[in-house]
C-alpha cells in the first residue's frame, strides 16, 4: 500500500507539472487580451508598454518565461533547501497569486464541503427509497424531481432560488440572499455566522448532485440487490431490512464514495456559477476573473489549485476504497 | 406426515412479452431424513420450485404463484413475510451454484456466520461464532479458528462451497435445499462435495433436495428423483428405477447423453437433438414432443398427465404411449439401437394409422 | 404511457413558476418623471449614518497615481483631493480643491501658476500638512516605469523636462516647479496650457507623501497601492504602518472618516460616518433589485440592466437619476480596409442605420438620446454644432434620421458605385468578401453588436462576425490596427475630463494613431482635419476654442467615419432611505455628497 501511495504521489507531480506547462503554453499565444494593454490604459505610448512589458517579464523568450516561472513555483532552491513555492504576482494588481487563492479557498471550501453534505444527506436516502419502491409513486416521484433538478441550469435556479426565498428580494423571504456571505472569516472559524448564508447556496449547488447521485445509488442498488449474494441473504432469513441495508446498500455505496472524491476535487477548483450568483468570494470567481482579463499568475494558480485537488482526491478516494472492498489490494 | 408436500405448483411470471409459465403443476413429497434429486435443463422449472417453496419467488410483482406447499403441515404459501423469514435459514436452507458470488465479497465469513445463527437463536456474538467455528469445523475446514475471519475472496471454490454448506446447516434445519451446488466446481471437489453433504445428510438427519442437470450427481445422493421439463415433472421414481427402468424419452435422452467409464473411447455422445421450449408459447400437446423420436400424431394436440406406472405406484410418468411401448424402448435402445431404429422396431409408426 | 403526461405537467409547472417570478416587475412603459442629473441642485443632507455600494468588481487601484477606471474614481475621489475638481451641479467648471484659487496662465500659454491651500493633512500615521513638494512628487512618480499612467505622457509630456520613455526610479522633472510651499508651477515645452490646465482634475495631481511613500515607489511595480495615503473627508480603514487593512481586494472596502480632514477646507459636506463597499456582485440584475428594494444600498458600477431600468424607472422613480454620460457611442468602420475607405459608402451606411433600433438594445429612450455627431452633451462644442436636434444641412442629409432613410443610403452607394466601388443597380453592396467584425460577447453590447450587423446586411455587405469578451476587444483586436478589423460596432469614447480636444484628438486625428491600445479604430487619416485639431488644440479655453471645435466635429462627422448611435444617460439607482447625489463628472453617486434620509 505505502508503495502504491508514493508512486501515486510521484504521479501527481510529473502531472501537475504538465498541466503548468500547458496551461503556461496556452494563455501565453492564444490569451483571451493583451495584459500589457488592459494595464497600460487608453492611449498609452508604446515606450509605456514596452516598460509594462519588461516588468511583466514578457518580453523574455518563451522558455525563459517558463523557466523562471518554474523555478519559483517548485518548492526547492539549490542555494536554500526548501523554500514555499511561489505563484507569482498577479498582473492585474500586483497582488501574490497564493496569498490570494489561500485567501479565497476557504469560501469554496465551506460551499463545496457544506454542498456535498447537503447532496450525501438528500441524494442517498431518495436513491435507497426509490430502489426499494422501484416503479412506485415514491420513486417516480423522486425521478421525475431529479431530472428537473440535473436539467435546471446552476445559475438559473441560483436566481429563481433568491428571486423565491432570499431575504431581501425573494417572494418568501427566509434564507439569506446574494452578498450576505461575509467579507472575513469563513465557515470554519465562524460557522454560527456563515452557514446561515450558505444555506441557499447549499441547496442550489446540491440540487443537480443530489439528484445524480440519487439515480446512480438507485441504479447500483438495483443491480446490487439482483446478486446472488442478497438472493443468500434472503435465503438465510434475514431481516429485509438488513438485507437491503446490511448486503444491499454497503455494496452499491462503494463507487459512490469513488465519483464522491471527483466531485468534491473539481468543487474545491471553484464552483463558479453558484459563487457568482449569491457573491462567495471563492476561487471560482477568481479564475474566472482572471482569465477574462487574461492575468496569466492568477490563471496558472488557480488551474493548479484545481488540478492538485483533482490528484489529491482521487489519490484519497482509491486508499479509501482499498479500506471498503477488501478485494482491493495494491 | 411428509416433512415437505408440494402440491400442483404453479409459478407464472406476468411479463410484457406474455406469461412465462416457469413452473406449471408440479408435486412432489419428501419425507423426513429422505433425499428427493430433481433433474432438468436449464429452464425447466426446477430452481423457480424450490426457490418458491423458500418463499422467494413472492418479492417478484409480476409472480403469480398458485398450488400449496405444506411443511410439516403449515402452508407456506398463504404464510406471512414474517413467518416464511423466520423459516429461511432455520427450518429450511438453500444453498447455491456459485459460492464466491453467493457471499457477501465485503464481510468476513465468520460475520456472515453469525449473523445467519443470530438472524434465528437468541444468543451472542462469541456464541454464534463458536458455533460458526464449530460448523466450519464439521464441514472440512482445517484451522476454523483461524479462518473465520478470512474473506471469501480468501478461500478456494470448493472451501467456498463448504463454507456455504456450514452456513446453511448451521441452524439445524430440517430440509436442505441445494441447487446446482457442484455445477461451478471442478470434477474432484465435486466428488468431494457430495460425499460431504452425504455425511452430514445422515449425521444431522437432514432432508435433501438435490437440484441438478445432471444425472451422475444424484445417483448417489438421492433416494428418489424427479425429472422436470418445461416446468413440469415429465418422471418420478425411486433412484434405483429411475437408473434401471427409465420410462420417458427424455429421462432416456440424459441417460444416453451422460459419458460413461464402461463405453469404449472415442464413441459419441448422444445429445437430445432441438432445444427447450419458450415458457411463454409452449408447444401444443405433449411439451416434449417436438424434440421426441417417438412422437405420434396425437402427441400434438393431448397433454398427456402424470400418471403411475401400471404395477408400480411409486413410479410415475407423463407420456401418451403405453408402458409396455416404453418399456419396449428402452428395451431397444438398452440393445444399442438408436432412436431411429427402436422407433421402427417398436412399430410405433405402423400403430400410427390405427389410432 | 400514461405517466409522461405527469412529468411533463411538473416541468412545465416548474418553468411557468420561474417566468412568473421574473416577471413580477413588468410594467408599462410610461417612463415621465425620472430625474435627470443635469443642472441638478444640490439638496442639503442629514448627518450621520451609513450607506453600503454594491459593485461587480474591484477599484483598479487606490494608488491616484495608477487610478483608472471609473468605479476607482468612485472611491478614490472620496478619500483623495486633486487641485480641481467637479462639484455635482456643475461638470464643466472645475472647482479648486487642493488648489485655493484659479490657475494662472501666462500669456504665451506655456506656464500655469497655482496657489495650495494651507490647512490640508493627511490622513494617519503620515499626519503632517500638504505642502507643494507633495503634489510635485505626485505628478513626478507617474513618469516611473514603477507606477505606469498613460495619462502621464498623455496629458502632462509637454512639462519641460518630462520623460518621454517610463523612467527608472523616480524622476527629478524641472518643470515642475516648488517656489514655496504653497505655490505650484508648471513650465511647458508648448503652448499647451488650457490642456494641461483642465487635466489638473486627474486623480495624479492628488499629493502623495514622498518620505512614506518612496520604499514603496522603489519596488517594480510600485506597493503604494496598498499604503496610499489619504486626504480626503473619509479613508479606507488602516492600520498604524499605514497598511491598507479595509481593502479586501475584490471583497470589501471599508471608508471610515478621516479624522485628519478640516471641513473648512472643503466644499464638501461629507454627511456619511461610514461607507461599505461590497463587492463581488456579479449579477446585476439580482444586484438592482436588491437596492432598490433594500435598504441603504447604492449602486457602484454597474448600470442595472434594462428590464430591472424599466422597473425602476416605473415603480421605483425616486430612486432612480439619469446623468449624462458624457460619452457617444458609436459603430466604426476602418477606413484603411476597401470598401469603407470611399466615403461615400460610408456615409450610406450611416444612412441607412436605424439608430432607435440600436437604442433599443440598451433599453430604449430612457438610456440616452440619439447621437449623430461624436462629440456628446456637457462638453463645449456640443450646443455650438447644433445641439440634440438632428441636422439640416444637407450635406449631412445621411445623419438626419434616427430611424435610417434607405433612399438616402441607395443615393451614397450609387455615387459611390461611380467611383469604381462594385455595387449593384439598386445600391447594394456588391462585393463578396466578408468583413470582420469583432463584438463583445456580453449583453447589452452583444445584442447592440447584432443589430448594426442587420443594418450593414440591409445594404448588401457580408460579415465575418465574431464575439470576444470586452478586453480582447480592445487590446487584441479593435485597438491593434495590424488585426485589420473591418467593423467595430461595440465602440465609444467617454470623457476623462471636460474639454473637446481631449474627445477629439485620440479619436480622430491621424497623429494619434497608435499600434497598440488604439483609440482612433477608424483608423482616420484626414490631412485637413488634422491640421485644424492641432491647430485648434493651441486657442485659449473660451467661445473660439469651442467652436472651432464644433465645427472640426461637423467636419468629421460629414466623412462618416463611424456611425454615432447614442449619448449615454447613465442610470444611477438607491434604495429608498438615500439620499444619494450624482456626481455628474464621474457619472456614479457622489459618496462625500450622499446622505441617509
Amino acid at each position: 500500500m505505502l508503495t502504491y501511495i508514493v508512486r501515486r504521489l510521484l504521479w501527481m507531480l510529473v502531472v501537475l507539472l504538465l498541466i503548468s506547462f500547458l496551461t503556461f503554453l496556452m494563455f501565453s499565444k492564444l490569451p483571451s487580451a493583451d495584459p500589457v494593454s488592459l494595464r497600460a490604459g487608453r492611449n498609452a505610448t508604446p515606450e509605456l508598454r514596452a516598460s509594462i512589458r519588461h516588468t511583466f517579464g514578457l518580453d523574455k523568450p518563451f522558455f525563459e518565461q517558463y523557466r523562471i516561472y518554474l523555478a519559483k513555483l517548485v518548492p526547492f532552491d539549490a542555494h536554500s533547501g526548501f523554500k514555499p513555492p511561489d505563484f507569482g504576482y498577479s498582473y492585474q494588481n500586483n497582488v501574490s497569486v497564493k496569498a490570494q487563492i489561500l485567501d479565497r479557498l476557504p469560501a469554496t471550501a465551506g460551499l463545496a464541503l457544506g454542498g456535498m453534505v447537503v447532496w450525501l444527506l438528500i441524494g442517498i436516502p431518495v436513491g435507497i427509497i426509490s430502489a426499494i419502491r422501484r416503479g412506485r409513486i415514491e420513486d417516480r416521484v423522486a425521478m421525475g424531481g431529479a431530472l428537473v433538478a440535473i436539467s435546471a441550469p446552476v445559475y438559473w435556479l441560483g436566481l429563481v432560488a433568491l428571486y423565491l426565498f432570499s431575504k431581501d428580494i425573494g417572494v418568501i423571504q427566509i434564507f439569506d440572499g446574494a452578498g450576505s456571505y461575509p467579507n472575513t472569516g469563513s465557515l470554519f472559524n465562524s460557522p454560527f455566522t456563515v452557514a446561515p448564508t450558505l444555506f441557499l447556496p447549499w441547496l442550489v449547488l446540491a440540487a443537480s448532485f443530489a439528484a445524480i447521485y440519487a439515480r446512480f445509488l438507485r441504479g447500483n442498488l438495483l443491480e446490487v440487490m439482483a446478486e446472488d449474494y442478497v438472493r443468500t441473504a434472503r435465503a438465510k432469513g434475514l431481516p429485509e431490512r438488513t438485507v437491503i441495508f446490511r448486503h444491499g446498500v454497503r455494496s452499491a455505496i462503494t463507487p459512490i464514495v469513488t465519483i464522491l472524491g471527483l466531485d468534491l476535487g473539481i468543487l474545491l477548483g471553484g464552483a463558479i456559477l453558484t459563487e457568482s450568483v449569491f457573491n462567495i468570494p471563492g476561487i471560482g470567481r477568481l479564475a474566472f476573473d482572471s482569465i477574462q482579463k487574461s492575468d496569466l499568475p492568477t490563471i496558472q494558480g488557480t488551474v493548479i489549485m484545481g488540478a492538485f485537488f483533482i490528484i489529491a482526491l482521487n489519490l484519497v478516494v482509491d486508499v479509501v476504497y482499498a479500506f471498503l472492498d477488501p478485494r482491493v489490494r495494491y | 406426515m411428509p416433512l415437505l408436500e408440494v402440491e400442483d405448483l404453479k409459478v407464472h411470471f406476468h411479463t410484457e412479452d406474455g406469461i412465462v409459465k416457469a413452473v406449471d403443476g408440479v408435486s412432489y413429497t419428501v419425507e423426513s431424513g429422505q433425499a428427493l434429486g430433481i433433474v432438468g435443463e436449464s429452464g425447466s422449472g426446477k430452481s423457480v420450485s424450490s426457490l418458491t417453496v423458500m418463499g422467494l419467488t413472492r418479492f417478484f410483482t409480476s409472480a403469480r404463484i398458485s398450488g400449496s406447499v405444506r411443511f410439516n403441515g403449515k402452508d407456506l404459501l398463504t404464510a406471512s413475510d414474517e413467518e416464511m423469514r423466520r423459516i429461511r435459514g432455520n427450518e429450511i436452507s438453500m444453498i447455491f451454484q456459485d459460492p464466491l458470488s453467493s457471499l457477501h465479497p465485503f464481510y468476513r465469513i465468520g460475520k456472515q456466520l453469525v449473523e445467519a445463527i443470530q438472524s434465528h437463536r437468541d444468543v451472542s456474538k462469541a456464541q454464534a461464532l463458536d458455533r460458526s467455528v464449530e460448523m466450519l469445523g464439521l464441514v472440512g475446514i482445517p484451522e476454523p479458528r483461524k479462518r473465520v475471519d478470512s474473506y471469501p475472496h480468501e478461500f478456494s471454490g470448493g472451501m467456498r462451497q463448504r463454507v456455504m454448506i456450514a452456513m446453511a446447516l448451521a441452524n439445524d434445519p430440517k430440509l436442505l435445499i441445494a441447487d446446482e451446488p457442484t455445477t461451478a466446481l471442478d470434477v474432484t471437489v465435486q466428488a468431494q462435495i457430495l460425499d460431504l453433504i452425504q455425511r452430514l445428510q445422515s449425521e444431522l438427519d437432514t432432508a435433501i433436495v438435490m437440484i441438478t442437470h445432471d444425472l451422475g450427481v444424484v445417483a448417489e445422493v438421492t433416494d428418489e428423483i424427479a425429472v422436470m421439463y418445461a416446468g413440469e415433472i415429465v418422471e418420478k421414481a425411486p433412484k434405483d428405477t429411475i437408473f434401471a427402468s427409465p420410462e420417458h424419452p427424455y429421462t432416456w435422452g440424459l441417460l444416453r447423453s451422460i459419458p460413461r467409464l464402461d463405453l469404449p473411447r472415442g464413441e459419441e455422445l448422444v445429445p437430445i437433438s432441438g432445444r427447450p421450449p419458450s415458457l411463454i408459447t409452449l408447444p401444443g400437446g405433449c411439451y416434449f414432443h417436438p424434440r421426441c423420436p417417438y412422437v405420434r400424431e396425437r402427441h400434438r394436440e393431448v397433454h398427456p398427465d402424470l400418471d403411475a406406472v401400471p404395477g408400480d405406484s411409486d413410479h410415475s410418468v407423463r407420456c401418451l404411449l403405453a408402458s409396455d411401448t416404453r418399456k419396449r424402448l428402452w428395451r431397444e435402445l438398452q440393445d444399442g439401437k438408436d432412436p431411429a431404429e427402436a422407433r421402427a422396431t417398436a412399430g410405433l409408426d405402423a400403430e400410427e394409422v390405427a389410432s | 404511457m400514461t405517466r409522461t403526461p405527469q412529468r411533463v405537467a411538473m416541468l412545465a409547472a416548474f418553468f411557468a413558476l420561474a417566468l412568473f417570478v421574473a416577471a413580477c416587475g413588468s410594467s408599462s412603459n410610461n417612463t415621465s418623471g425620472v430625474k435627470s442629473s443635469a443642472g441638478q441642485k444640490i439638496p442639503q443632507g442629514k448627518q450621520g449614518g451609513d450607506v453600503t455600494v454594491l459593485s461587480a468588481g474591484d477599484v483598479d487601484y487606490m494608488d491616484p497615481g495608477q487610478m483608472y477606471y471609473t468605479f476607482g474614481y468612485m472611491i478614490g475621489y472620496s478619500v483623495n483631493r486633486p487641485l480641481y475638481s467637479f462639484k455635482p451641479d456643475n461638470a464643466t467648471k472645475p472647482v479648486p480643491d487642493i488648489a485655493a484659487s484659479e490657475p494662472q496662465i501666462s500669456s504665451d500659454q506655456k506656464s500655469i501658476t497655482i496657489k495650495l491651500r494651507t490647512g490640508v493633512k493627511f490622513s494617519p500615521p503620515v499626519n503632517r500638512e500638504v505642502q507643494c513638494k507633495d503634489i510635485k512628487y505626485a505628478m513626478s512618480r507617474v513618469f516611473s516605469a514603477n507606477v505606469p499612467n498613460p495619462y502621464a505622457t498623455g496629458y502632462f509630456g509637454t512639462i519641460q523636462g518630462a520623460p518621454k520613455t517610463p523612467a527608472k526610479g523616480i524622476p527629478s522633472i524641472p518643470g515642475i516647479q516648488c517656489p514655496d510651499p504653497t505655490t505650484l508651477v508648471l513650465k511647458l515645452t508648448q503652448p499647451k496650457a488650457a490642456t494641461v490646465a483642465a487635466a489638473l482634475v486627474m486623480p495624479l495631481t492628488m499629493p502623495v507623501p514622498e518620505e512614506y511613500a518612496k520604499p514603496f515607489d522603489a519596488k517594480n511595480p510600485s506597493t503604494y497601492d496598498t499604503h496610499v495615503a489619504f486626504t480626503g473627508p473619509y479613508m479606507v480603514k488602516n492600520d498604524a504602518k499605514g497598511n491598507l487593512t479595509g481593502w479586501k481586494r475584490a471583497k470589501s472596502i471599508e471608508l471610515v472618516r478621516n479624522p485628519n480632514w478640516d471641513k473648512s477646507t472643503d466644499y464638501r459636506p461629507a454627511y456619511l460616518d461610514a461607507i461599505h463597499v461590497d463587492e463581488g456582485n456579479a449579477d446585476s440584475t439580482v444586484a438592482s433589485r436588491r437596492i432598490l428594494n433594500g435598504s441603504h444600498l447604492i449602486q457602484g458600477d454597474g448600470a442595472p440592466p434594462a428590464p430591472v431600468l424599466k422597473q425602476a424607472a416605473t415603480r421605483f422613480k425616486n430612486q432612480l437619476v439619469l446623468v449624462p454620460a458624457g460619452g457617444t457611442r458609436y459603430v466604426a468602420m476602418n477606413t484603411k480596409i476597401k470598401p469603407f475607405d470611399n466615403v461615400n459608402v460610408r456615409r450610406a451606411v450611416f444612412a441607412i442605420f436605424d439608430r432607435n433600433a440600436m437604442r433599443l438594445t440598451r433599453g430604449g429612450p430612457i438610456v440616452g438620446d440619439i447621437a449623430w455627431r461624436y462629440i456628446p452633451p456637457g462638453i463645449p462644442g456640443f450646443d455650438e454644432a447644433g445641439g440634440l436636434n438632428p441636422p439640416t444641412d444637407p450635406s449631412l442629409d445621411f445623419a438626419a434620421n434616427p430611424a435610417g432613410d434607405p433612399a438616402v443610403a441607395k443615393k451614397y452607394m450609387l455615387l459611390a458605385k461611380q467611383q469604381g466601388v462594385p455595387v449593384t443597380a439598386d445600391g447594394k453592396y456588391a462585393g463578396k468578401e466578408k468583413l470582420l467584425t469583432i463584438a463583445t460577447n456580453a449583453d447589452p453590447g452583444k445584442k447592440s453588436a447584432e443589430v448594426a450587423a442587420n443594418q450593414f446586411e440591409k445594404l448588401g455587405f457580408k460579415l465575418n462576425f465574431r464575439e470576444v469578451t470586452q478586453d480582447a476587444l480592445y487590446t487584441k483586436f479593435c485597438g491593434v490596427p495590424k488585426a485589420q478589423v473591418a467593423i467595430c460596432p461595440n465602440v465609444g469614447f467617454f470623457k476623462d475630463f471636460v474639454d473637446p480636444e481631449s474627445f477629439i484628438n485620440p479619436t480622430f486625428n491621424g497623429e494619434a494613431i497608435l499600434p497598440a491600445n488604439n483609440t482612433n479604430w477608424p483608423q482616420l487619416d484626414d490631412p485637413s482635419i488634422n491640421k485644424a485639431i492641432d491647430a485648434a488644440a493651441i486657442l485659449a479655453p473660451g467661445k473660439q476654442r469651442d467652436e472651432a471645435f464644433a465645427k472640426i466635429d461637423l467636419d468629421i462627422t460629414k466623412l462618416a467615419p463611424a456611425v454615432p448611435w447614442l449619448w449615454d444617460k447613465t442610470p444611477l439607482i438607491e434604495s429608498k432611505d438615500v439620499q444619494g447625489v450624482a456626481d455628474n463628472y464621474s457619472t456614479v453617486w457622489h459618496l462625500s455628497f450622499t446622505s441617509d434620509k
